[in-house]
């Protein structure tokens, strides 16, 4: 401030050399105003507060921030990077189920295993599942000192953190982990605090394949004892996570640690819960909302916006058309005339490929279905498989096939067999779910199955190598974290 | 605050403060050049010690009132010698004035001053309003294109009123901003992007909103010593833009009016379709398919360009008029522009009005405004990185396929939209208001010191709107979309500037003191809808799906800053600045930055051992200048604070999401630059060579820092890592003939710029498919691509470097930089050449050593593995053993999806013919009758032609605009159009 002292200083000088001169006393006067004004508005101007944010530290200061960032929570598994369509995709472009058409090439290097670590897609459901992470973090432990909460209350948010947390885990695993018994022996690295101060722990290392199912299996264990069996309203018992939502997790997470009884166990929990029932019409799964079938239905309007209908859906519909199903999987899927779920097709004539029908809605608010009772069923009948009762096999397995309007298999007494036709049956129920991919590997069928797919616009492809069962740690991350170690395919 | 600065402006222009001015005598007479005697029109003739003054006129008569008693005239004209006379007793003072022949005597703009070349200590460059004007182009920015040694400058696209990439010695940050900061009449404006509407990536350039033909002069300060008295914003280089003002004398009535075409110089170069069913065959059987067209001879052939392509019209009108009397000088001007841009669809309409007034109300004081109110409107088309633009669809749509289908609807196909249906359906609209004005009071305390205040606004208000119909594919899937923004961006500036002038026998001092605040506030409301009744309802109030949203930042800074300039026999200079700032986008311990530079000047050829140099040498100075300045753009305005973000909503349910870590250590960025310059004349000064060296290293820069994404962040702008430039500058202006009928005027300017990381936490790869890297040791801008080495004679299949040495290639490891978009050199031609009543100029344009990637060419040489049309590239394949190409046998193999083969960099080096113009003055005895004092009429063309080896639309597309980092890529845009136009001027 001494320059407006000099100015002050200087003002008066004038003031007493020209005193005679009225104007020039008047701008002496101002200009020394002037300056004082300037003076005390140069910290106004300094003082800028964010209008659209708030600081961290108040995030989470009461029942309706804890309830806002439960909200963000389930917004980072409804991004396009991750159940808003990416991971679905994943899941299907990399079997024989879809495949890509369109220009975007990373997908087309999932269709033709020939993924490279800097592929985007793979690594914005990396990103995303970890800003998941961090939010339910932030969630855990920030919620249990809150005043204005009951206890009740706070187990209902944190036990959602837990899920979602368990979820992105068991998703994070599987995609960059592998399966234990079939590959892979490293998992990813876990993260159980909130990313604060950057420090050593922003720098983890993989936790081997058992820690990082260990910790899907803690969280969702623990989500299953502070959730409750439901919220104040069906939609919200569907859309958000309640004790049935961790059971139907549990129940697909113990068939990928082969764990059939306790798989059995949680879908029986679950097919006996009256809140859950098959519906009759397949079709109507995906063009209602929150049938009886949904267990964890994520919820989207026309702001969240779903990406999948764009990707599926040709450009003459509004959407971009990259990704169709495979011929031959069309095939598969309507060789029994009779099957409801062959319906679920639409043409695309000028390029001669069948996309799915199953996100048709316009202005893309399509909900995603991240486990329903159909899946639970043939969880249920792959563990009784697995454990030996073929015909409780079978008769979860003709729950679906009569669901769809096909024969039920019967007379079959081969484990094996039995195994076969309820994959067979998974694939076809579940396509364009984001399953096939992850199921193959997990069954050991990929190797198998995944040789000689024919594409549309490229030669027949084929998953040789073992090791790319698994996707690569992305780039940016390899780069930024030297202790990551990259899964072997990729090195 | 406002309230006081408002009452301090309304006091000063009270009448009552006026003294009445003396009553006086008068003295008439005539100024005449000494040369040749003929009058010299525009002279400006003041009373010593006053601002009592008038301008000659035409015939070089002037007449003054003055004192009854002494008094003495100064008589100053450009390019003229200064002449004072003393009035005695005289009634009659006729004057002939001696030309100066020295260049270094102009008088320059400076950072809150003038000064005198000759002892300039700094590296500054000076483009006048006569090299620039009546170019068509929308954009001011644009015109400085190879017109100063180290100022680069780029299109983002040839869109109309598009943005535009100009670098002062380089890039000196990575997340910061590298745009240099505009000053117009000594008010920082507002320069970024102020569209809210993402099509693609293409953006517009607010500089566009002045007026080229108000331009006085824009000068483009380098060094630190030039540029630290704007302190914390400086690191990128600072351009002045002084507009024109009035003088006294009679009103001077200018009148300008051109018109013209144009159209791209080169349109996509794609195959026809019989030549797409062939080779689409050709890679189905490579594919070991079948073919896929049965009769490739009978597929019909579609020009898609030819759609939507066309010569579009250019036209501007500029009207001013200025003058004055010793009390009032005054500038007004109107423009209108309008430019139909290469591509249907693509428009740009500016309208201007300028007040320029400068009042001496009372004896040594004077107040003045600087007023320019500008509306643009903009038609605007989805371009760039776009698959629902015109551009993509017209290189991708096949050319077996028909404009529309047998029912008359537009014909689709895979993602893209139909060409046509993108440039015919689409409704686009911007329209800007721009409000940038200030008034300033600047008042002679004692003779030397004066004290000058301002009070600035620069207000902007942006309105966008988008209708996407239901025949378009981003309208069809929901039934029609609509898009509607309205942004604004309010800045206001006050300033105060005490400077004082004074000499103590051969010691010549200037000083100045000067305090700055600023305040920027931005808000941006949005409304977006879905599912409209029909076609004909554009406006979202009809759409059965509405969302809306407003966002609204703020930011501001506080500065205080001196300067002393000293000054011995004109012989031995010295300049110090220091700038303290404080900004409210650091935390509050690292708020205040200082930035202070030193030059030193010495002018040898002042010196008495100089004496026996031989005649040629004339004028020698010598600088050198070592600074500190810093950068504050290109992060948020609370980049500081840990945040969390409330658009995070979870249907119905509003949510919150972490958005950035907090780093509350946040400072400025620091570029320390270092410069040598060699001022030399030769000739009698007829050439003049300006000869500069720099060293620019910048530290701390606010970087982006990569996090691991386990943490659910990915990046923490810090102030770590550096980067370097370094270069040397050229410039050459000779007057290579001059007599009485011919003149040639050569401008020569060449420059290197050598960049650098010097310092980064890890390496970083931008933009779709990690085509950029960002590594220690390698220049901005570097590519990351797999180095194709060849396509193997035998096979056909393509060859790339083993990068890692393990003897197979793996792309994924095999994976390096192999070149970068920064030119080894580059630079500007002007030659100027006048023949009696006739004059000739021709600018050329250069830039060598650049590495340009054709990335329209990636997408459209796909070998088959998309079902696009194919660049005319595709026909190099390799077909047969023995065929010797860089284009594999189309087989999905070599152009597998993984695949980022470095055979689409391409030399981007060219030289262009900027601009050609060839002008005709009428005779003055023919026009006077008329009642024209001058009247020119010429003819233009630009970008006439260009030599280059790149085989894409344009080598001087430079970037994705709202990516900064990536640079030197094609992906989409227009390509700067070729204009021919006439006009004329005439003033009266």
């Amino acid at each position: 401030m001494n320059i407006y002292r000099r100015f002050i200083e200087a003002a008066e000088k004038l003031k007493r050399k020209t005193a005679k001169e009225n104007y020039t006393l008047r701008l002496a006067y101002l200009a020394g105003v002037l300056c004082l004004a300037g003076a005390m508005s140069s910290c106004e101007v300094l003082d800028q507060e964010p209008q659209a944010e708030v600081s961290e530290d108040i995030a989470i200061s009461n029942k309706k921030g804890a309830q806002a960032a439960l909200a963000g929570l389930y917004d980072q598994l409804q991004s396009g990077n991750y159940y808003g369509s990416n991971l679905l995709i994943m899941g299907d472009i990399s079997s024989d189920v879809a495949q890509s058409i369109g220009t975007w090439d990373f997908y087309r290097e999932m269709d033709t295993y020939l993924i490279d670590k800097s592929n985007l897609e793979t690594g914005n459901f990396w990103t995303r599942a970890y800003r998941a992470i961090n939010v339910a973090n932030n969630i855990i432990e920030q919620v249990p000192p809150l005043a204005d909460i009951t206890e009740e209350e706070k187990n209902k948010i944190i036990g959602q953190a837990y899920l979602v947390r368990g979820l992105a885990y068991f998703d994070l695993t599987k995609v960059f982990g592998g399966v234990p018994g079939v590959v892979g022996t490293l998992g990813v690295p876990i993260i159980t605090k909130p990313s604060r101060k950057v420090d050593e722990s922003f720098f983890p290392s993989r936790a081997s394949l058992e820690e990082s199912y260990g910790q899907v299996e803690s969280d969702l264990l623990t989500a299953l004892e502070m959730l409750p069996e439901a919220h104040q309203t069906d939609l919200l018992t569907r859309s958000q996570a309640v004790k049935g939502t961790a059971r139907a997790l549990l129940s697909r997470l113990y068939l990928y640690l082969g764990k059939p009884e306790q798989a059995i166990t949680y879908a029986d929990a679950i097919i006996a819960d009256p809140k859950y029932s098959l519906v009759a019409s397949f079709a109507n799964i995906f063009s209602s909302k929150f049938t009886t079938e949904a267990i964890f239905e994520l919820n989207f309007n026309s702001a969240d916006q779903s990406g999948i209908n764009n990707w599926y859906y040709p450009s003459s519909l509004g959407g971009r058309g990259d990704i169709m199903a495979h011929t031959s999987f069309y095939e598969e899927a309507t060789a029994d005339p009779n099957d409801v779920r062959g319906k679920m097709f639409g043409y695309y004539q000028s390029k001669d490929v069948h996309y799915p029908t199953k996100y048709g809605k316009t202005s893309a608010i399509d909900n995603i279905q991240i486990i329903r009772l159909g899946e639970v069923y043939l969880n249920r009948a792959e563990a009784r498989a697995k454990t030996g009762d073929v015909d409780g096999a079978l008769a979860d397995l003709n729950t679906i096939r009569q669901r769809a309007g096909i024969a039920p298999i019967e007379g079959l007494t081969d484990a094996q067999e039995a195994l076969r036709a309820i994959w067979h049956e998974r694939k076809l129920e579940l396509a364009f779910e984001g399953h096939s991919f992850f199921d193959l590997v997990r069954t050991g069928q990929a190797l198998n199955e995944l040789t000689g797919i024919p594409r549309t616009n490229g030669p027949d492809v084929n998953l040789a190598d073992p090791a790319r069962q698994v996707f690569p740690i992305p780039a940016f991350d390899m780069d930024a974290n030297k202790n990551l170690v990259q899964n072997e395919a990729y090195k | 605050m406002k309230h006081l600065l408002l009452i301090f402006f309304l006091t000063l222009s009270v009448p009552s403060a006026l003294s009445a001015f003396a009553q006086g005598r008068t003295v008439t007479g005539v100024v005449t050049s000494e040369a040749d005697g003929s009058p010299l029109p525009g002279v400006s003739v003041l009373l010593k010690g006053t601002t009592t003054g008038v301008t000659t006129g035409l015939d070089g008569n002037y007449q003054l009132t003055v004192p009854v008693q002494g008094g003495t005239l100064v008589f100053r004209y450009i390019g003229f010698q200064i002449r004072e006379v003393e009035i005695g007793s005289q009634s009659t003072i006729n004057v002939s004035l001696a030309s100066d022949e020295k260049l270094l005597k102009e008088v320059v703009v400076t950072g809150y001053g003038e000064q005198d070349r000759k002892t300039l200590t700094s590296a500054q460059t000076s483009v006048s309003s006569e090299e620039i004007a009546n170019l068509p182009a929308a954009s001011s920015d644009q015109l400085l294109q190879g017109r100063a040694a180290g100022v680069q400058v780029a299109s983002n696209t040839g869109t109309p009123g598009g943005g535009v990439f100009v670098r002062v010695r380089g890039s000196s940050s990575i997340n910061g901003s590298s745009d240099p900061l505009y000053v117009v009449d000594g008010v920082p404006i507002q320069a970024n992007n102020l569209s809210g509407i993402d099509l693609g990536g293409g953006t517009t350039s607010p500089i566009a909103d002045i007026n080229p033909a108000d331009i006085e002069s824009m000068e483009i300060l380098k060094d630190a010593s030039a540029t630290a008295i704007y302190g914390a914003r400086a690191a990128n280089g600072v351009v002045l833009i002084t507009t024109k003002r009035g003088s006294s004398g009679k009103a001077k009535v200018s009148l300008g009016m051109y018109t013209g075409i144009q159209n791209a110089p080169r349109l996509p170069d794609v195959v026809d379709g019989p030549t797409y069913e062939r080779l689409m065959n050709e890679a189905f059987i490579n594919n070991g398919k079948a073919p896929k067209y049965a009769n490739p001879d009978g597929a019909i052939s579609t020009d898609w360009a030819d759609a939507v392509f066309r010569t579009g019209k250019i036209s501007n009108y500029d009207l001013s008029v200025s003058g004055g009397t010793d009390k009032v000088h005054y500038l007004v001007s109107a423009n209108h522009f309008n430019q139909e841009g290469v591509m249907i669809g693509s428009d740009f309409k500016r309208n201007t009005a300028r007040v320029n007034l400068d009042f001496y109300p009372v004896d040594k004081l004077k107040v003045g405004t600087s007023i320019l109110y500008s509306r643009n409107e903009r038609n605007r088309l989805r371009n760039d990185d776009n698959i629902s633009g015109a551009m993509p669809g017209t290189f991708a749509f096949p050319a077996n396929l028909p404009y529309y289908k047998p029912d008359g609807s537009y014909t689709k196909f895979s993602i893209f939209e139909n060409p046509i249906a993108a440039v015919k359906e689409s409704d686009i609209q911007m329209s800007t208001n721009r409000f940038l004005g200030s008034v300033f009071a600047e008042y002679e305390i004692t003779n030397g010191l004066r004290l000058r205040s301002s009070f600035s606004l620069d207000n902007s208000t942006v309105l966008e709107d988008l209708y996407d119909n239901t025949l378009l594919n981003n309208g069809a899937g929901t039934n029609g979309f609509g898009l509607s923004l309205a942004t604004q961006n309010d800045n206001w500036i006050q300033e105060n500037v005490l400077s004082y002038e004074f000499a103590r026998n051969e010691h010549s001092f200037n000083v100045l003191l000067g305090t700055t605040l600023q305040e920027s506030a931005f808000s941006m409301t949005q409304a977006v809808g879905e599912q409209f009744p029909s076609n004909d309802f554009r406006k979202i109030t009809s759409a059965a799906v509405q969302r809306s949203s407003s966002n609204a930042s703020s930011w501001g800074i506080a500065s205080f800053f001196t300067r002393i300039g000293y000054d011995y026999k004109d012989k031995y200079l010295a300049t110090i600045n220091v700038r303290r700032d404080a900004s409210s986008r650091f935390g509050a311990d690292n708020r205040w930055g200082t930035f202070p530079s030193v030059a030193l000047g010495w002018v040898v050829s002042e010196e008495a051992f100089f004496e026996p140099m031989p005649d040629f040498v004339g004028d020698v100075k010598i600088r050198a200048s070592y600074g500190i300045t810093g950068n504050q753009s290109g992060i948020s305005d609370f980049q500081a604070l840990g945040l969390w973000g409330g658009s995070s909503a979870y249907a119905d349910i509003p949510g919150v999401s972490p958005v950035q870590l907090a780093n509350p250590d946040l400072k400025w960025e620091t570029t320390a630059q270092t410069d040598i310059g060699l001022d030399l004349g030769l000739f009698n000064n007829r050439v003049n060579i300006i000869a500069d060296y720099y060293v620019k290293k910048t530290s701390d820069l606010l970087l982006a820092v990569p996090l691991p994404r386990t943490s659910g962040f990915n990046s923490l702008v810090q102030n770590y890592g550096a980067l370097e430039n370094k270069g040397f500058e050229l410039a050459v202006i000779a007057d290579v003939i001059k007599s009485e009928d011919f003149t040639w005027n050569a401008n020569f300017n060449i420059a290197s710029n050598k960049n650098k990381v010097t310092k980064l936490a890890a390496p970083f790869n931008v933009y779709n498919r990690d085509l950029f890297r960002y590594e220690e040791g390698y220049p901005l801008y570097s590519f990351y691509f797999h180095e194709q080495t060849g396509v193997d004679p035998a096979t056909g299949d393509i060859q790339f470097a083993d990068v890692d040495g393990d003897g197979e290639f793996d792309p994924n490891v095999d994976r390096k930089i192999v070149g970068d978009a920064n030119p080894d050199f580059f630079g500007g031609f002007t030659n100027t050449l006048n023949y009696k009543a006739f004059d000739l100029s021709f600018f050329l344009q250069y830039s060598y050593g650049n590495d340009q990637l054709n990335w329209n060419r990636f997408f459209s040489e796909h070998g088959g593995v998309r079902d696009f049309n194919f660049m005319k590239s595709q026909l190099d394949r390799w077909q047969k053993p023995g065929d010797v190409t860089m284009v594999p046998k189309m087989t999905a193999a070599n152009y597998a999806g993984n695949l980022r083969p470095s055979r689409f960099l391409e030399d981007g080096s060219y030289m262009r013919l900027k601009n050609i113009s060839l002008g005709y003055t009428l005779p003055q005895a023919l026009v006077s009758k008329v009642g024209i004092s001058r009247a020119r009429v010429y003819i233009t063309g630009q970008n006439v032609f260009t030599v280059t080896k790149y085989t894409g639309l344009d080598p001087e597309l430079t970037g994705i605009g709202d990516n900064p980092l990536a640079q030197g890529i094609e992906f989409y845009s227009l390509p700067q159009p070729r204009v021919f136009m006439g006009g004329f001027n005439l003033s009266f």
